[in-house]
């Protein structure tokens, strides 16, 4: 017992050594006794620190960057609670204001704006801000239903100016927004144990989820069920249509993006798919 | 960096400079161990970005209690990760997201990476959720034994030993020597 632990504070210290820049060698070389066992170990994680050098792309750093600085902005504008609203919901009567009020400003110009345009990573992150910023899950889900729609117009414009990997990447993102749909009005969904808490960190986001609506009584079961059946019929109308839309797509789109375009509706057709079957 | 803790003090007063310093020094990190937990590079990007939003809205309850401020933004990146495995296990398994690298480098460069990284995720995926976790931390989030250790809620002790255990499976798994 004490060997091994002696072996995983050498193991340990030699793993500090090479993360500062050390070879394995030198790292051997202080613990000759041990080196035979050390060495493989040593190795194999030289291995894996390399491999985790995984970077963000400089895309998602940038929109990232953005909505963090936004956010900060928002947070320190106003330093005490708004109407006494809790933080998150001050913050999320914030951003909404500043986007209402932005007019001809960057978050207002963003909205309507396409893949291939300079502010649609601020499009991107606006919506991020909006939906992480959403307290509860059937307005998160309402949220995603109204980002699949954006998506399926976007997909539309970018097949229409044949740009087949755009086409792909934003369908990427309508199929992650259907997913995440489909997840949050999940009923499984409502089951999922509590997250382990964190000493100082954020109750809210981190704290168990709430009582299911079912367990919150009468009142919060007849809303959530109206909620649920409003969704619903927004994303049976949306599963109709966007598909429809796409198809109808394909017609004036040029032949390099019509590959793309059919990938897309098939996106859509599963993704609609799997969000009314958890919504049913 | 400037003293991390004098940037916590003043971040807590909302100083905007202070924030993004934070930001900038462990956007990186919070991203690959987020990265290498889950296997899939939107939802971790996304995890990235609630990681963060999540510290502005907390960051007044953070006190320096022996705990480094590094182990509290781990700590939320970690509860992050583990509702979202717990929601996916709950959904059909979606298949590895291969695009983990960045796209804008070397193409050869990336091939090799990506066969690497598709090596160290498999393999990975070996290990138990304990070893994982310290195996992301120390690699990926470039913490010490003492920060993972306190992130875990685990003796200092106990983390050598999982770590020792991880890398002998990983060894085994990738084949190495």
């Amino acid at each position: 017992m004490k060997k091994n632990s002696e072996f995983e504070n050498i193991l340990d210290e030699c793993l500090e050594r090479l993360a500062k820049g050390e070879g394995v060698e030198q790292c051997l070389q202080s613990y000759p006794e041990q080196a035979a066992q050390l060495e493989p170990l040593l190795r194999t994680a030289q291995v894996v620190r390399k491999a985790s050098a995984i970077l963000p792309r400089s895309e998602f750093k940038a929109r990232a960057r953005y909505e963090f600085r936004s956010a900060i902005q928002t947070a320190t504008k106003r330093r005490l609670p708004l109407f006494g609203l809790r933080p998150r919901r001050v913050m999320a009567v914030m951003i909404v204001s500043i986007l209402l009020l932005a007019g001809g400003g960057t978050a207002a110009a963003a909205s309507n704006s396409m893949p291939d345009s300079p502010l649609y990573p601020v499009k991107l992150a606006t919506e991020q801000v909006q939906l992480t910023l959403t307290p509860s899950d059937m307005g998160k889900a309402r949220l995603c239903a109204m980002l699949a729609d954006r998506r399926v117009a976007e997909i539309i414009y970018m097949a229409s100016k044949g740009n087949a990997q755009q086409v792909d990447v934003v369908a990427q993102r309508l199929d992650k927004r259907l997913a995440l749909l489909a997840r949050l009005v999940s009923v499984e969904k409502l089951e999922v144990p509590a997250v382990e808490s964190v000493p100082g960190a954020p109750t809210e986001e981190l704290a168990p989820p709430a009582p299911s609506e079912k367990a919150r009584g009468r009142g919060g079961a007849v809303v959530e069920g109206n909620d649920r059946a409003k969704l619903r019929m927004t994303v049976a109308h949306y599963a109709a249509n966007h598909p429809a839309a796409l198809r109808a797509g394909l017609r004036g789109a040029p032949e390099s993006a019509k590959p793309a375009l059919r990938r897309a509706i098939d996106v859509s057709e599963t993704g609609y798919e799997r969000a009314l079957a958890a919504l049913d | 960096m400037q003293d991390e803790e004098s940037l916590v003090r003043r971040a807590k007063q909302r100083d905007q400079a202070a924030f993004a310093q934070l930001y900038e020094e462990y956007f990186d990190k919070i991203y690959r161990y987020v990265a290498l937990r889950i296997g899939d590079r939107m939802e971790a990007e996304d995890i990235t970005q609630q990681v963060f939003l999540n510290a502005i809205q907390a960051i007044s309850s953070f006190k320096w209690r022996g705990i480094p401020f590094s182990a509290w933004l781990f700590r939320i990146a970690h509860n992050r990760v583990v509702d979202y495995l717990r929601r996916k296990a709950k959904a059909a398994t979606a298949p590895l997201d291969e695009s983990l690298v960045a796209s804008d480098d070397d193409p050869q460069l990336i091939a090799g990476q990506r066969l690497d990284i598709e090596r160290l995720l498999s393999a990975a995926r070996k290990l138990t959720p304990a070893q994982q976790e310290v195996i992301s931390l120390r690699f990926a989030g470039e913490l010490s034994i003492a920060q993972v250790a306190k992130i875990m809620g685990k003796s200092e002790g106990a983390v050598k030993a999982l770590q020792h255990s991880a890398i002998v499976a990983l060894r085994k798994a990738l084949s190495v020597v």
